[in-house]
């Protein structure tokens, strides 16, 4: 293993916990740790989020107790005491989240015990410990879900049925978030099911607070949200259902299908969605399929990506749009099951294709993977080169792309060149905004 | 001793009395009967700001042929996804190639908090050595390895035998000081310590007398131009421009300026800074160990500013005759220009946001443009910027004054009470008054045009087209809130200042 990153693609535990606590309905952290924590977070956002900062209380409005050395020294408690006390004033939050930081952990200060003296005074205040240490930005969004499990979820164990918990987009850090999750709330919706996705606009505090309830959780990630699912199903005795990101119809056909048969839905129902949604996007898709032809617009490709985007993106191009993303890198960090279950997504796609997936986290070592699995001319007169070509990543292999010569769209963070609002990649429409924006990056210059 | 043979430099707090916490009026803090300097107590609810780190790598992502190392968690450096923008464009623009930033991290666990992360400092120098062959290699230290008391120049002595690259280390533990200025100090005092050293001179094989005289002509008309990018490309060009005009030539210094040319500032006349904050420090050690003086006074932004900034740099060279010719006519065509705007900006009430140099200069420039100055607000505050102060206050009418590391809730309950037509602030700083529905606009962007002359015209033309239309604003704050309670609008803005400073206790 390297002895550094390069470029990390994530933020630390704290990052994470701060996009997902500010994407959560009118709830409001209070970060203890140094001054500069929130800003740097807030710069990356700008940066890497498809140009969304803030949230209810984002940006650099996130109240934070600005520790420095007099509080290394002496401890950070008091200070913490002050500014939860003060936030209550100033800030209007229906719940409140303390995240702490890498020097609040280290030094030891006691955040349980300052948050319960506030909890016994009736205050609605939650915390998560979300050391940079601990781990990366996805690990701090499992720890905020993981701490509203444990602590605001209800104690109920009657189950709703009907009702499921969505998990495993991470707000900020998947750019398309919310075109993400309104895309399968709505599919899940036309399956009967009442769905707390937490962070759109349907959501609110009142369901989150019953998450308990639901029959299933169901995790659009085979990484992000899976240890929250495991608390969940450890306190509650919910199950889970962990899928990759259904981008398109062949994934969203399975993941259609696969809910069903976990919730015992009728199948008759689900097929009828699946026909009708499968036609819609073909009636969509229909009129380009003269020109699709005309410009000669198959791709090989390269999908560069978190292990959500990662997956999803090059089975949809195998599956749905028959192009050959023969090279597949996963930039995460993961452990050997989970580097072992993305392989595994990948290896008996629908197509038949074999996409080679690797994992590498350092984006100036990209292209020696794709050297290597694709060896460039040695001036062979008869050369089966891999081209035409298109890297569909983030704005970090722009590079790549520039030294291939082939167009790029940036889908996985950091999307620093792209405007995001309400887009969204997942089910059927999803995959058409997806062609939609590859087609255009392919024939800018047409 | 000088501060240059110590590891680390002191921070600001100590060495220039900074403090970031006041609110009150200008001629409060002009007259000096309400003073932050010190006693800087701070606040009893604080929001999040940034650290030294951020304007650090800002600046060190710049260098060519280098690559920067964190040393600490994975986090740390994240805001480079935002400033690599800056590094691309900034590369094109000088140097003829877009290229992204090069950071990397050691991204420390929690095994590393335990048994220390040297070892894996260590590692890291060698194989970023080996792996991007670069001529230097920032290390930078951040709050971890500050805790658990990692000896990064230890490693740094270690290492630097086995790797080429010059190794710089930077200490930006981010709480170990709140001004974050000190981020200056603290890639300079790397630079001083470590990329000075001329190279060794190499005798040429034919003497040139001549060339050797032309040479050191050309080095006693030659000016640092100091910009530890706070400017962007067109304002470089602007003050290259006005230099060039008295007959000098430029170093632009030390943004982008490659590793192994760095000695350069070494040689020249003259350093000239753009803005106190930035360069004392580094200034004052090229003169006392190089013997180049400095001229920090004022900062280019604003037609008095940049007219007096020309001057100083022409009487250094005993061009003042030149200087006033040039002052004359670039004002006359300036004042000329500006008349288009003048109706549209005449009596509109302005807000201010910025570092404090730029903050109270941009607030000159809006007095010169017609506008009326109804509020200012500053990062921090030092001794540097004092005679600013007498110069605002001179203006007639007093107004709003508050120093603040950003804290939006203090502007929001500000903006509420002044209700100004026109806001300027700092990126990720105009939200709020957005919200709200005020015009805004941006005071800082390196793509963006604010200095000398040019500068002056480019802003004026700018805040003319979001006066025309401020329609997205106006919108935006019918649907768009703020997070705070009702209560505290009602408040003293300044309620939660403990400094002494504060007028409102």
């Amino acid at each position: 293993m390297s002895s550094f990153i390069e470029r990390p693609r994530y933020l630390c535990p704290l990052g994470g916990a701060i996009m997902t606590v500010t994407a959560l309905p009118g709830v409001v952290p209070i970060i203890h740790a140094p001054g500069g924590c929130a800003g740097n977070i807030i710069w990356a956002q700008n940066g890497g989020s498809g140009l969304q900062v803030g949230g209810y209380c984002g940006g650099l409005n996130i109240p934070s107790s600005n520790i420095q050395e007099r509080e290394v020294v002496f401890g950070g408690g008091e200070r913490l005491r002050e500014e939860i006390r003060n936030t209550f004033d100033v800030v209007d939050g229906k719940l409140f989240f303390v995240l702490t930081g890498c020097v609040t952990e280290v030094i030891g200060d006691d955040v349980r015990a300052v948050v319960n003296e506030f909890q016994a005074e009736g205050a609605q205040i939650l915390f998560a410990e979300t050391a940079g240490f601990k781990g990366n930005s996805y690990r701090g969004y499992d720890l905020v879900l993981q701490s509203l499990f444990q602590n605001y979820a209800g104690r109920t164990v009657q189950k709703v049925r009907g009702k499921i918990n969505l998990l495993g987009i991470v707000p900020f850090m998947d750019v398309f978030w919310r075109g993400n999750l309104d895309g399968l709330r709505g599919l899940l919706g036309k399956l009967g099911l009442q769905v707390n996705s937490y962070f759109s606009p349907e959501d609110d505090l009142a369901e989150i607070g019953k998450a308990a309830e639901a029959e299933l959780n169901i995790i659009v990630s085979d990484v992000y949200g899976a240890e929250a699912a495991k608390t969940a199903e450890e306190l509650y005795g919910t199950p889970y259902l962990s899928l990759p990101l259904p981008v398109g119809p062949a994934a969203t056909d399975i993941f259609l299908r696969r809910v069903g048969e976990a919730l015992a839905l009728d199948s008759k129902l689900v097929e009828r969605v699946l026909a009708e949604e499968n036609r819609l996007y073909y009636h969509y898709l229909e009129p380009l399929t003269e020109c699709y032809n005309d410009l000669d617009l198959q791709r090989y490709s390269i999908v560069v990506g978190d292990a959500n985007y990662s997956v999803a993106v090059a089975k949809f191009l195998a599956d749905d749009l028959g192009w050959l993303p023969e090279v597949v890198v996963c930039t995460d960090q993961l452990g050997g099951d989970q580097q072992a279950l993305l392989t595994k997504r990948l290896s008996n796609l629908e197509s038949g294709f074999k996409p080679q997936l690797v994992f590498e986290t350092d984006t100036s070592e990209i292209i020696t993977h794709l050297n290597r699995l694709r060896p460039r001319n040695q001036n062979q007169k008869y050369y089966n080169a891999f081209s035409p070509a298109f890297v569909v990543g983030s704005s970090l292999d722009r590079e790549l792309a520039q030294s291939l010569g082939a167009p790029h769209l940036s889908v996985s963070f950091p999307v620093a060149n792209r405007a995001v609002l309400d887009r969204g990649y997942t089910g059927y429409r999803g995959g058409l905004r997806l062609i939609e924006d590859l087609i255009s990056a392919a024939i800018a210059g047409r | 001793m000088s501060y240059f043979d110590q590891k680390e430099p002191p921070k600001r707090e100590d060495r220039l009395k900074a403090c970031i916490a006041y609110g009150g009026s200008i001629c409060g803090l002009a007259t000096g009967s309400k003073r932050c300097l010190q006693d800087d107590g701070e606040r009893g609810f604080t929001q999040g700001s940034i650290c030294l780190l951020l304007p650090a790598l800002a600046w060190m992502n710049s260098i060519p042929d280098s690559v920067v190392l964190l040393h600490g968690a994975i986090g740390c450096g994240s805001c480079a996804h935002s400033q690599n923008a800056n590094v691309r464009s900034g590369s094109l623009q000088r140097l003829g190639k877009t290229r992204d930033a090069l950071w990397l991290s050691t991204a420390l666990d929690e095994t590393d908090v335990i048994s220390g992360g040297e070892g894996k400092l260590g590692a890291a120098i060698r194989e970023a050595d080996r792996r991007y062959r670069p001529a230097a290699i920032f290390v930078v230290a951040s709050c971890v390895p500050g805790i658990i008391g990692d000896d990064v120049e230890g490693v740094v002595d270690r290492v630097q035998p086995q790797v080429s690259a010059r190794i710089v280390p930077v200490h930006c533990e981010g709480f170990k000081t709140k001004i974050w200025a000190t981020a200056y100090d603290a890639i300079y005092h790397g630079i001083g310590r470590v990329l000075l050293n001329e190279p060794e001179e190499r005798l040429p094989v034919i003497p040139d007398e001549f060339g050797e005289l032309q040479e050191k002509f050309r080095l006693s008309r030659t000016v640092n131009l100091m910009n530890v990018s706070s400017m962007g490309r067109g304002d470089e060009l602007e003050l290259a421009r006005l230099l060039r005009s008295l007959g000098l030539d430029v170093n632009i210094y030390p943004v982008f300026a490659h590793p192994d040319e760095m000695y350069k500032v070494t040689q020249a006349a003259v350093s000239i800074s753009t803005c106190p904050t930035h360069d004392d420090y580094f200034l004052k050690h090229l003169e006392e160990k190089y013997g180049v003086p400095y001229i920090i006074k004022h900062m280019p932004i604003g037609i008095e500013n940049t007219s007096s900034w020309v001057r100083d740099v022409a009487a250094f060279f005993g061009f003042q005759e030149l200087g006033e010719k040039l002052i004359a006519t670039e004002e006359r065509e300036l004042r000329e220009a500006l008349e288009d705007f003048r109706p549209v900006f005449a009596g509109k009430k302005v807000f201010v946001n910025a570092g404090e140099f730029r903050a109270l200069a941009t607030a000159e420039l809006l007095a010169e443009l017609g506008f009326e100055i109804i509020g200012i607000r500053s990062f921090h505050h030092d001794e540097f910027a004092e005679e600013e102060y007498g110069k605002l206050a001179a203006l007639g009418g007093d107004f709003a004054f508050n120093i603040a590391n950003a804290q939006p809730f203090e502007e929001a309950n500000l903006l509420k009470r002044v209700q100004p037509d026109v806001f300027l602030g700092h990126w990720c700083g105009n939200a709020t008054a957005a919200k709200l529905g005020i015009a805004t606009h941006v005071i800082y962007n390196t793509g963006l045009s604010y200095i000398g002359y040019q500068g002056a015209y480019e802003l004026a033309r700018r805040l003319y087209r979001q006066l025309k239309n401020p329609t997205f604003n106006k919108k935006l704050s019918r649907y768009a809130s703020l997070p705070y309670t009702g209560q505290w609008y009602e408040a003293d803005p300044f309620k939660y200042i403990k400094a002494a400073g504060s007028e409102s206790k």
